[in-house]
């Protein structure tokens, strides 16, 4: 069996840059062993394999599930973007709805660019832990706060650019992944993503880390429309919105690959 | 600019299993910085780029991180989509590669022969090879790699290497093997000095295995399955100072980059 498959790179206007992924559209669902092989065989973080549901209403509709190479998962961000900027090339509708694990996610365009409706989940101080924090971090941070993540704030973005985590400890704090953030100096904040406890030492552009990073920034800065950059060895864009209890992020892809497999 | 990519399965005939390579014909060099970002963005073990040079070809390869020496898998791939999927004909196919070594790929019948040099196990000692594979050897051998024999293919398959220990042996990786209950042996390969914690199929590990078994079955000709998760066979042939390893090659992707 022929199935097409896109590659594409998320949060970026360049190719190289972002985050990649594997979309991969199908008619109907294949077993889940085939899906889990064809991730393993990509070997990218994640691979997005979409069915069409009802096409009737102007809003096109489609089942979509996320796979690395190791399992499948929850929620992805970089690869609902990519997935829907597969699919909004070539349909003129404004938005795409995806029923997922996670219930329905909305991707609407947003002048040139595509945005992903998010819940917000601001962090707070309960539950953070300094002293860990620097050390796994390897600097003293001027603020830890806790949301799903730890949440370590820096006064500028050279002390987040120049981190280099103990992987070991910070697999060990308390905490899916750890957000390292500062003010940004062409942006209004940059951000470092951190999860070794998943397989993801670093991970090039986090969508979901920007559901802790919009509304704490946005309160601090006064403002609700932000535009920052992750400042990976990759590097990626988002421009965001806070909208209290949801967030918008927003970003742009580059196409890389475009191919069939053969399975 | 847009650059042919094909992704094959390389010591199998079956997709998903083997080890993956991805290979892009190229007219004349790009620039390393763009070869090692296509790598790095395939994010597969290998990717080879061959560019044509008279009658012969240039072939080189990139990890995710950087070029490197010498790969049997990503050349087999090569040769096998040059033959199959690109439709290039030739009785061998000869590569010249960047440290000045001359690969030859030679079809027979449905698969791909290459040439290798022998570089057969002596009595050395590396460390505490039990420890670190979690079971204990009858013979512990090395060449470039550790070499560690067991008296049957289920030891080798049930290992569950300690790969800190393994990674701490004196040695650049090592190699498991046994006699092959369906073949003439089996092996596994583990490398995480390499950061590669079990390859799925090993070329290389190969010009260490023939000359062993070569001599402890008094044969020439042998079938070899390497007995990981994905799964590879090899046939191999010993002749002395040389060995051929000959596989399949299963096709996955075909398709184009825009760099």
């Amino acid at each position: 069996m022929r199935i097409p498959l896109y590659q594409i790179d998320a949060f970026t206007t360049r190719t190289f840059a972002g985050n990649p992924a594997a979309v991969v559209p199908l008619e109907r669902w294949l077993p889940d062993a085939v899906l889990q092989s064809i991730a393993e065989e990509n070997n990218l973080a994640q691979t997005a394999f979409y069915v069409p549901r009802s096409q009737r209403d102007a809003e096109p509709a489609y089942d979509l599930r996320w796979f690395t190479p190791a399992a499948e998962v929850d929620i992805c961000g970089h690869a609902t973007l990519a997935t829907a900027h597969f699919i909004l090339a070539k349909n003129a509708a404004a938005s795409v709805a995806f029923h997922t694990r996670s219930g329905v996610l909305r991707v609407a365009r947003d002048g040139p660019r595509l945005a992903l409706d998010f819940p917000a989940r601001p962090p707070a101080p309960e539950g953070a832990d300094m002293t860990a924090a620097e050390a796994a971090l390897g600097a003293r941070p001027a603020k830890v706060l806790k949301s799903r993540d730890v949440f370590a704030v820096f006064d500028d973005a050279g002390a987040v650019k120049d981190l280099r985590p103990d992987m070991a400890k910070v697999a060990a704090l308390d905490g899916f992944g750890v957000i390292a953030t500062a003010p940004g100096d062409d942006c209004d904040f940059v951000s470092r993503f951190f999860a070794p406890k998943v397989g993801v030492p670093e991970d090039p552009v986090t969508g979901s880390a920007h559901c802790t990073l919009i509304p704490y920034w946005a309160e601090r800065l006064s403002k609700n429309e932000l535009f920052a950059r992750q400042i990976s060895k990759r590097g990626g864009e988002l421009w965001c919105r806070h909208r209290g209890e949801r967030v918008t992020i927003a970003g742009t892809c580059a196409p890389y690959l475009e191919g069939w497999i053969e399975i | 600019m847009r650059i042919r990519l094909i992704q094959v399965d390389a010591f199998t005939d079956k997709t998903f299993g083997g080890n993956s390579a991805a290979v892009c014909p190229l007219e004349r060099w790009l620039p390393n910085a763009l070869l090692q970002s296509i790598a790095a963005e395939n994010n597969l073990s290998e990717t080879a780029y061959f560019v044509p040079k008279g009658d012969d070809y240039e072939l080189r390869w990139f990890t995710p991180v950087a070029e490197i020496d010498l790969a049997g898998h990503p050349t087999l791939a090569t040769a096998w989509v040059m033959l199959n999927t690109l439709g290039i004909k030739r009785d061998k196919l000869v590569f010249h590669t960047k440290i000045g070594d001359t690969l030859i790929v030679t079809p027979e019948g449905d698969r791909l022969a290459m040439d290798f040099p022998a570089r057969p196990p002596a009595p050395r000692a590396i460390g505490d090879v039990a420890a670190a594979l979690g079971a204990k050897p009858t013979d512990v051998l090395a060449a470039r790699d550790g070499f560690a024999v067991f008296a049957r293919e289920e030891d080798v398959r049930n290992l569950r290497p300690d790969m800190a220990k393994v990674a701490a042996l004196d040695c650049m990786a090592i190699i498991a093997t046994a006699p092959g209950e369906d073949c003439d042996f089996v092996s596994r390969f583990f490398a995480p000095k390499h950061n590669i914690p079990e390859d799925p199929v090993t070329g290389s590990a190969h010009s260490t295995l023939i000359p062993y078994w070569g001599k402890r079955l008094g044969k020439s000709e042998m079938f070899a399955r390497q007995v990981s998760a994905r799964g590879g066979a090899l046939w191999c042939r010993n002749r002395g100072e040389r060995v051929t390893i000959a596989g399949q090659c299963a096709p996955y992707l075909d398709g184009w980059i825009e760099v």
